[in-house]
């Protein structure tokens, strides 16, 4: 099989995978080598859905021999199988690197033998890359559920990022889609890493080697079973909790597989949920928000209208109208229409002069949202007295409706009526 | 009488032009860069002024850049700077505005203040061009040439060139490589950890130098199967990255199948699928987009 053949099988196999970010991982170049990390990570380029590609995202094989029900690898499907020797995806890796077309390597594999043995193929891949030909570059290796704590541990000093995913939100559905698969499969391998990359850290030595600089993410699908977006916002807030991931991905279910446990193969992904669910991890990423602020028991799920923070601010009326001359940043970030950008800006430059609603509008905050949540002298007065209910319907049609009369309705209350309306006269010719 | 200041289209030149407006108290109406390439939008200009040529002065500028470092700092410096390189209509006044209320002193925080009227524009200015230069560390393409350097060319909207250079020299210390600006016509070229400035006359050094080949056939089939058909979003693909990046970026301009073509300048522009060489979707995205922009 040519090489361009399996890049494309194993290329295919792997775009399912959400993550694809190289941020978080600050590299030189080494001595003789070439490649650098770049904090805040480099998109190279989109692909025709708007995903960005930043690394080479490939499985080393997907000749797997587990049978999830979601994944497109399973053993069960008839799907050609490809497998990479190392020095082919190295020369690969590192060609594709010197046309700047990538930032580094995401390497997956499905389970080939035992997953200790596929551990130890990308080990192998991501080892000869550091040490033999001295790359700088990014590496993403997946830990493999199952594979020995020694393995993982080696993973984590040559890679930038580590993941593993938890695809399903709830343990119950897990076991039902994936039978060769529980949470605490899934659990075990991120708490390891998670406690290895502690121990690291506290040892700041310039000296002492990195270990997985960028930290361990994970993915879940959403829409292949039936958790709610309550359920998958806890599950991700005790992630960056308890095992200090950096991101959690959700990838809304495409239907690749005719499974009588899955949807049906012509649903829709839901875009939209997956969208909103990722404004909602953004507000606990960067704008301070806890997770049970967002959603409860009581609104188990997202609003697909409104986006989150502006459904927090209209549930929590009694902390509106803002003031920005002198509210607190954290309360600045909450109001809708304003980003941290902006935050930034009028916590720095209120100490020099008021801020107003032209420096605001120049400042790129959305006035269309903001208006209704802060307090200015130059907002119209009426503004400042609408109920949240009131203000719901305003920020979905985007204006206020008019209260203008329209002038032709009006026309003929104002003219005098006349006296008796002449006879309709046929416009047809008679004939 | 107003004047119009001509000078040559440097930051120092803009630099010493702003120390003889304030030396010779002249009342200006506008500038005018005298550059070798076009720029878009640019400033239609006034017919009523005078024309006023400004030689450069490292000198004079280097003063400017000191008293604009003591009323503000180095990092607002360092903005203008950024804000320069976007060569947008009219950026010049808009700087010269912020000098001239820096400079009068009315209010001895103006340096510090970044929410005032004249600042807001700048930094939004200056963070679009930074934001092209983060794009740019990607969307740098490099074709292999037979002598074994890469080259790459760009068509960046600012003149973002020069920012780009430290990152790819730590990124191939050990490597020759070159960027040709296509638009502006000059480039970089780094061989034995130096890197040299060039004027690059012909527009098409690179596709007759470095064509596509093997690699890039196989990036492209790569970056085609990565896409998710259920998910297929153009508008957000056309938002993150912008149609006029295509001509440059393989994975966009290449067709599909172009084994079979001669000529590497033919399978750049080539249409995906037709017969015929011309119009390219490229060029047919980029006349759409901008008749839309208009």
């Amino acid at each position: 099989m040519e090489l361009r053949d399996k890049l494309n099988i194993l290329g295919d196999a792997a775009k399912y995978d959400v993550s694809c970010s190289s941020s978080g991982s600050k590299r030189n170049s080494p001595k003789d080598g070439m490649g650098c990390g770049h904090s805040s990570g480099i998109c190279h380029t989109w692909s025709a859905d708007g995903r960005c590609i930043s690394l080479l995202k490939v499985l080393f094989s997907n000749a797997c021999k587990y049978d999830c029900a979601y994944c497109v690898n399973r053993r069960s499907n008839d799907i050609p199988r490809a497998t990479f020797t190392p020095k082919e995806l190295i020369d690969l890796t590192l060609e594709f690197y010197r046309r700047n077309y990538i930032e580094g390597l995401f390497l997956s594999s499905a389970v080939i033998g035992s997953p200790d043995n596929t551990m130890e193929l990308l080990i192998k891949v991501a080892k000869e890359l550091r040490l033999v030909h001295h790359f700088g570059g990014y590496i993403h290796l997946k830990a493999i559920p199952g594979a020995s704590s020694r393995l993982l541990f080696e993973a984590g000093l040559y890679a930038d990022r580590s993941s593993v995913n938890i695809e399903i939100p709830s343990d119950k559905q897990l076991q039902y889609l994936a039978p060769e698969k529980n949470f605490a499969s899934i659990y075990r391998p991120m708490n390891f890493l998670a406690e290895r990359k502690l121990e690291y850290k506290t040892d700041k030595s310039w000296y002492s080697p990195k270990f997985l600089p960028a930290g361990q993410s994970t993915q879940m699908i959403v829409g292949a079973s039936g958790e709610t977006d309550f359920q998958i916002l806890t599950l991700s807030a005790g992630f960056y909790k308890q095992q200090q991931m950096k991101r959690v991905y959700f990838s809304g279910y495409v239907p690749i597989n005719a499974d009588k446990r899955l949807p049906v193969l012509t649903t829709k992904p839901p875009l939209l949920r997956e969208h909103r669910l990722y404004q909602a991890d953004w507000l606990m990423r960067f704008y301070k928000f806890e997770y049970n602020e967002i959603l409860d028991e009581k609104n188990p799920f997202l609003d697909p209208d409104l986006d989150p923070k502006v459904v927090w601010a209209l549930r929590h009326p009694e902390c509106f109208p803002v003031d920005l001359q002198t509210a607190d940043y954290e309360m600045i970030l909450r109001v809708p229409g304003i980003g941290v950008r902006s935050a930034q800006l009028i916590v720095s430059g209120r100490r020099y002069s008021k801020i107003r609603l032209e420096h605001l509008k120049k400042m790129g905050v959305v006035l269309k949202r903001a208006k209704y949540f802060i307090y200015d002298n130059n907002v119209p007065r009426e503004l400042r007295k609408l109920y949240p209910e009131m203000i719901r319907p305003l920020l979905l049609t985007g204006k206020p409706k008019s209260d203008q009369l329209d002038l032709f309705d009006s026309m003929p209350m104002a003219l005098p009526a006349p006296a008796a309306s002449p006879p309709k006269v046929a416009l047809r010719p008679p004939g | 009488m107003s004047l119009a200041i001509h000078y040559d289209s440097t930051f120092n030149g803009f630099l010493s032009a702003v120390f003889e407006i304030y030396r010779q108290h002249l009342d200006v109406s506008g500038f005018v860069a005298e550059r070798s390439y076009e720029v878009e939008n640019e400033t239609p200009s006034d017919l009523f002024a005078v024309p006023f040529h400004v030689e450069t002065s490292e000198e004079s500028a280097n003063r400017l850049r000191r008293a604009i470092a003591n009323a503000a700092s180095k990092d607002v410096l360092g903005l203008l700077e950024t804000c320069f390189r976007s060569e947008t209509a009219g950026i010049e006044m808009c700087i010269l505005a912020y000098l001239r209320k820096l400079f009068a002193g009315l209010d001895p925080n103006y340096g510090k203040n970044p929410s005032s009227l004249e600042m807001i524009p700048l930094i939004t200015i200056a963070r679009s061009v930074r934001h092209e230069m983060d794009n740019m560390f990607g969307m740098v393409r490099f074709n292999k040439a037979p002598d074994g350097m890469y080259v790459a060319e760009i068509e960046p909207k600012y003149d973002i060139l020069d920012m780009l250079i430290g990152h790819f020299r730590c990124r191939y210390p050990n490597g020759t490589w070159a960027i040709i600006d296509v638009k502006r016509c000059f480039g970089v070229y780094y061989e034995n950890y130096r890197t040299h400035f060039v004027t690059v006359p012909d527009p098409n050094y690179v596709s007759a130098h470095a064509p596509p080949d093997e690699f890039t056939r196989m990036w492209k089939s790569y970056y085609d199967t990565m896409a998710i058909k259920e998910r297929l979003n153009p508008r957000l693909l056309r938002r993150c990255l912008p149609v006029r990046y295509w001509k440059h970026l393989p994975e966009r301009s290449l067709s599909g199948d172009f084994q079979g073509r001669s000529g590497a300048s033919s399978a750049w522009a080539a249409h995906s699928g037709s017969v015929q060489p011309l119009p390219s979707t490229v060029a047919q995205a980029n006349a759409l987009a901008s008749m839309r922009l208009k």
